[in-house]
Order: structure tokens, then C-alpha cells, then sequence
């Protein structure tokens, strides 16, 4: 019964933290959609990568916490540090998608295999699986909130499940995301969607050095 | 495209009678003399001769429209001094009332930072999403209120779509001077994938004000801060900020304007003149290009200051979407095949009347708008003269 309950509230948590999630997740979902293929399937199989990895940083991150016992004490000092070192991250990635997007044939081919990253298509990695991943791992205030919730139950186990469910939740609201398939793909569309995501890249990377060296614009 | 021996058009169309132009230029005046001289208006004598030198330039440079039927020279002089003189009133008021050019955080705060309209398109989804204004501004107790800039922007937009980008935006003023200046461009070729920076920063910076909840566009990329109101810099970052202001107001408000004789910061960057782009689909003005009279000599496109003619664009008899209006197209045409265009009709339908329709509403805004701007700006040389 405690677990109905538990995964129940998850549920809602994750309902209700929503927008803010799909607000965090946005500057990078966006442009890496845009610059897929149009149509349902590729932009269906896009999100499900992403919401898969994202699900898996998620655990990740919550069973090492776990395991260091600072799922919910996370002082903020390292919660910092860990933030500004996943916007460095996601921002490398983010530079590397859009070089990759540009010798990819997304728009123009009929492969329906998603941008990938690296070199070729067969070494690379898919793009949505490390940008959902890292998504996972970034510190958002619905994260923050479902970690400490879950800190509060008794075994990982439970802990785990409280963060699938509340993963299950939130991907609610990425559903929409799958109308930009609408969006016809064109040279023009693919061009602006890479240039948005080096200049969204630049953003992170500039947030992220100034969370790693303690500044930040609104604290003197 | 005609290759027939149809006679040229004269080079320039005859100048309209003095008469004619008076009567219509009339509306404009009486406009113009309720805007500036309505019961409640400023009583204060400076304030009142710098009403009346703008009643008089307004009127004056509507008058010189309707006489020449040339818009794009009279438009530019309006549409540099709005831009001229905004910085000096604003900086002016600034100083009076905070001291300072430089906002401090607990102005922001307090919320008590001047509405610009530039953050519009960035307010719009974290509006929708969670009920909420990022921007650190007073909603409706101010002259500078946002909801009153908001209603006012929504009411023009709507009507001239990206015309505001040459009849209301006090940003653009500074760069048409400065592209004025020199006889020739010295970089002509310009890659057309520029045109697509406004919409790249467009949407990189709705999604990341969204995502941060701060206005990322103000806080980090516009360049105009460096004229307006800088971060007041307290650290490191601070200083970092009004850098990147600096270098950008240098590089594309000065620098580039001068070596290409374009508008580089609102062509290649702006992206509330992208977000206006998307209204020139709403707006019933439009240009068109007569294909009856061109023959594809792309002196429109080397006069469009706003790179919004292409050969591709010019084929379909079309300007690009993010054509401003300003007219520079249609006086440089040797023979007048770009035209003012009412959706719905005719191309070669009166284009005179369009023209004139749609200055009637530009120059009504122009007044109201830029023409404060610059009675304020006037008042403040004279404050300080006096």
C-alpha cells in the first residue's frame, strides 16, 4: 500500500513539476529536434531516446547519492560545482551535435537513423542518448524536489522507483514536443536550428564557468 | 520579366503640387498637434518649444513625402534623429532620477527598470507556462509601464508588422546613420546564411528565458545597453557583461553598418526584428515587385539596407519576410516596378494609394512614438543650452 501511495505521489510530483521541466530540457530538446527529420516517427524515436536517458541519469544519480547518503543533504557548495560541470558538458555536446548535424544527412536522406555524434554514423553516438543523459543529471528544481522526497523513504529500492515514476510523470509534458515534426525541414531550418544550438552551447558554457568560479549575476 | 519595348517610366515622378501636398499632409499636423498639445500636455516652456520644433520637423518630413514621393531619404532623417536623440533624453532621465547609467540589482528588484520592448518575444512562454513576468520591470504604474509598451507594440504591430523596425524602434536610427555616411559599401558580398542569426538568437534566447527565467537576451546580448543602461558592474562577471555590450554595439551598430552600408545589428541579429518578421505575414502592407516592369537589375536589392531582397525573392516578385517597409527599394527602382501592395489586390492596383495608406499609419506612430522620443530629447539639449 505505501508503495501505491509513494509512486502515486511521485506521479503527481512529476505532473506537476512539468512545465518547469520541459522549460529546463527546452533550450536543448528544441534545436536538436529541429534538426531531425519532420515526421511523427523520427521525432517519436527522438523522445523516447531522450526521455530513456534521461530516466537513466536520473537513477544514476540517485543511487550514487544514495549511496553517499547525500541524496537530500547536498550542500550547496557541490550541488554547484556539479551543476556548473554539467553545463560545461552539455555545452561541449551541444558544439559537437551541431558540427555533427551539419555533415549528417537529416533533412535530406531518406535514413531515418537519428543525428548522431562523432565521426561516422557507425561509430557515432546517438545525439538524443547523451543530451538526455546529461539532462538527467542536471540539477533542476523538480529534480532537487523529487531527490529529497525521495531521500525520505526507506531503501534505495523504493528511492529508484519514486524517481522512475516521477521520471514517468514529467515525460507527460514532452509529448507536445512531437508536433514540431510539423515544422517543414528545410536548408533554412536546419541552419537555424544549429546556429541556436551553438549559441545556446555558448550560454552554458559561459554559465557554466561562472557557476565553477562562484560568480553569479545576481549576487555580489 | 518584360523584354519588350515598353517606354521607361521617367527616372523620377513629377513632384506632387505644393497645394495637394499641404492638404495631405494636413491630418498629419492636426495629429501631431493633439499628440503634443492636448489639454494635460507638459506646460513647461522647454518642454513646449521642443513640442513644437518636432510638430514643425514631423509635419515638415511628411510634407517633403507627400511633394518628392520619395519616402526612404525623409524617412531616414526621422528615423536617425529618433535614434540620435533617444539616448540623450533617456541617459538624461537615467541620471536625474538613479544618478547613474548603470542599473544596480536592487533596482532590478525592485523592479524598477524602464520597459523595453526587445524582451517581448521572451516573455511570452514563461507568461503562458507558469504566470509569471521575467522581466525586472513595473507593469502598469510608469509611463515605461510593460503593459502599456506591450498593448501599444501589439496595436502597431498588428497593422504595419515589421514596419515598426523603421518607424518605431529606437535602436535602428543609430546604425542607418552610421551606414549613411560612407559613399560605398566596402564589403559587398555578404553570405545570405546571416540572415538567419535573428532567427537562430530568436530561439535560442526564448528557450533559455524560459529555462532560466531572466530575460537572457538582456541580460547578456544586446547591444544597445551600451547607450541605454549598462549592468551596473560589481564583479567580475558584471564587467564581463558590459564587454560583451560594448562589442557588440561597436561591431554591429558601428563598425559594420559603415564597411556594408547595411543595418547589420537588425539584419544579422536582432531577434525581436525576426519575432516582427513573423506580423509582416498578418499585416496588409506589403511590397511587391511589378514583373510587367522589371528587368532584374538588383538595384532594389543592393538599396535594401535590410538584405531582404534576393535574386530568388525578386524572381517571385517578392520581398523576403523580413522586410521592413522603409521604402528604400521602391525610390531606387529605376523603373518603379517595386510598389507598395494592400493584400488582396491588384499588384499594379494604385500603389500610390497603398503608399499612402500605409504612411498615414506609419507616420501617425512615428509622431505618437518617435516623435516624443525626440520632443524629449529636444528638451534636454535645450535644458541644457538653457
Amino acid at each position: 500500500m505505501a508503495v501505491f501511495a509513494s509512486c502515486g505521489e511521485a506521479l503527481i510530483l512529476g505532473l506537476a513539476s512539468g512545465p518547469a521541466c520541459i522549460a529546463a530540457c527546452g533550450p536543448v530538446l528544441v534545436p536538436s529536434l529541429l534538426i531531425e527529420r519532420a515526421g511523427m516517427k523520427p521525432h517519436a524515436r527522438y523522445l523516447s531516446v531522450f526521455l530513456a536517458a534521461r530516466l537513466l541519469g536520473y537513477l544514476l544519480f540517485a543511487m550514487v547519492a544514495w549511496e553517499l547518503g547525500t541524496l537530500a543533504s547536498m550542500l550547496p557548495a557541490p550541488r554547484m560545482l556539479m551543476m556548473g560541470a554539467v553545463y560545461v558538458l552539455l555545452a561541449g555536446v551541444l558544439f559537437w551535435y551541431a558540427y555533427s548535424a551539419g555533415r549528417s544527412c537529416a533533412h535530406s536522406c531518406a535514413d531515418s537513423k537519428l543525428v548522431s555524434i562523432g565521426e561516422n554514423r557507425k561509430r557515432g553516438i546517438a545525439g538524443a542518448a547523451v543530451l538526455g543523459f546529461l539532462t538527467g543529471l542536471n540539477l533542476c528544481p523538480p529534480f532537487i524536489a523529487a531527490g529529497i522526497r525521495a531521500a525520505q523513504l526507506g531503501s534505495m529500492a523504493a528511492a529508484l522507483l519514486f524517481f522512475a515514476v516521477f521520471s514517468l510523470g514529467t515525460s507527460v509534458w514532452f509529448v507536445p514536443f512531437i508536433s514540431l515534426c510539423r515544422i517543414s525541414r528545410n536548408q533554412a531550418m536546419m541552419t537555424v536550428a544549429r546556429m541556436a544550438m551553438v549559441i545556446i552551447a555558448l550560454y552554458y558554457l559561459a554559465l557554466g564557468i561562472a557557476i565553477l568560479f562562484g560568480k553569479n549575476v545576481y549576487v555580489y | 520579366m518584360s523584354t519588350d519595348a515598353r517606354v521607361l517610366p521617367p527616372a523620377r515622378p513629377a513632384p506632387r503640387g505644393i497645394l495637394r501636398s499641404l492638404l495631405l499632409t494636413l491630418p498629419i499636423l492636426i495629429w501631431s498637434l493633439v499628440m503634443f498639445f492636448h489639454p494635460g500636455a507638459n506646460t513647461k516652456l522647454l518642454s513646449r518649444i521642443a513640442a513644437a520644433i518636432t510638430v514643425l520637423f514631423m509635419t515638415a518630413l511628411f510634407f517633403m513625402m507627400m511633394r518628392t514621393r520619395n519616402t526612404y531619404r525623409w524617412r531616414r532623417i526621422f528615423f536617425v534623429s529618433l535614434g540620435v536623440f533617444f539616448p540623450v533624453g533617456f541617459i538624461y532621465n537615467l541620471i536625474l532620477m538613479r544618478g547613474s547609467m548603470g542599473i544596480p540589482i536592487e533596482e532590478m528588484i525592485a523592479g524598477r527598470t524602464p520597459f523595453c520592448f526587445m524582451p517581448i518575444p521572451m516573455l511570452i512562454l514563461p507568461a503562458a507556462l507558469t504566470r509569471t513576468l521575467i522581466f525586472p520591470g513595473s507593469i502598469g504604474s510608469s509611463n515605461h509601464g510593460i503593459a502599456a509598451m506591450v498593448a501599444l507594440w501589439l496595436a502597431l504591430t498588428l497593422v504595419m508588422g515589421k514596419g515598426w523596425c523603421s518607424y518605431a524602434c529606437f535602436f535602428g536610427g543609430i546604425e542607418e546613420g552610421v551606414a549613411a555616411i560612407p559613399q560605398r559599401a566596402r564589403i559587398r558580398k555578404i553570405d545570405p546564411r546571416w540572415r538567419y542569426i535573428p532567427w537562430a538568437v530568436l530561439l535560442s534566447m526564448v528557450l533559455l528565458s524560459l529555462a532560466l527565467f531572466e530575460p537572457a537576451y538582456c541580460m547578456w546580448l544586446c547591444p544597445f545597453k551600451a547607450v541605454t543602461e549598462y549592468v551596473a558592474a560589481r564583479n567580475a562577471l558584471g564587467l564581463v557583461q558590459n564587454v560583451i555590450f560594448i562589442l557588440l554595439f561597436a561591431g554591429l551598430v558601428i563598425v559594420l553598418p559603415f564597411l556594408t552600408k547595411k543595418r547589420t545589428q537588425c539584419s544579422f541579429f536582432c531577434p525581436f526584428g525576426a519575432f516582427q518578421s513573423i506580423f509582416n505575414k498578418i499585416s496588409i502592407f506589403e511590397m511587391k515587385i511589378d514583373m510587367e516592369r522589371c528587368k532584374p537589375c538588383l538595384v532594389c536589392q543592393n538599396a535594401c539596407p535590410n538584405v531582404s531582397l534576393s535574386k530568388e525573392s525578386i524572381a517571385r516578385g517578392e520581398t523576403l519576410l523580413s522586410c521592413m517597409k522603409c521604402g528604400a527599394c521602391v525610390d531606387a527602382c529605376p523603373r518603379h516596378a517595386v510598389v507598395w501592395h494592400i493584400k488582396g489586390t491588384e499588384i499594379a492596383w494604385k500603389p500610390e494609394r497603398a503608399r499612402l495608406m500605409f504612411l498615414y499609419a506609419a507616420w501617425a506612430m512615428a509622431v505618437m512614438f518617435g516623435g516624443s522620443i525626440i520632443a524629449q530629447g529636444i528638451a534636454t539639449i535645450l535644458h541644457f543650452i538653457g
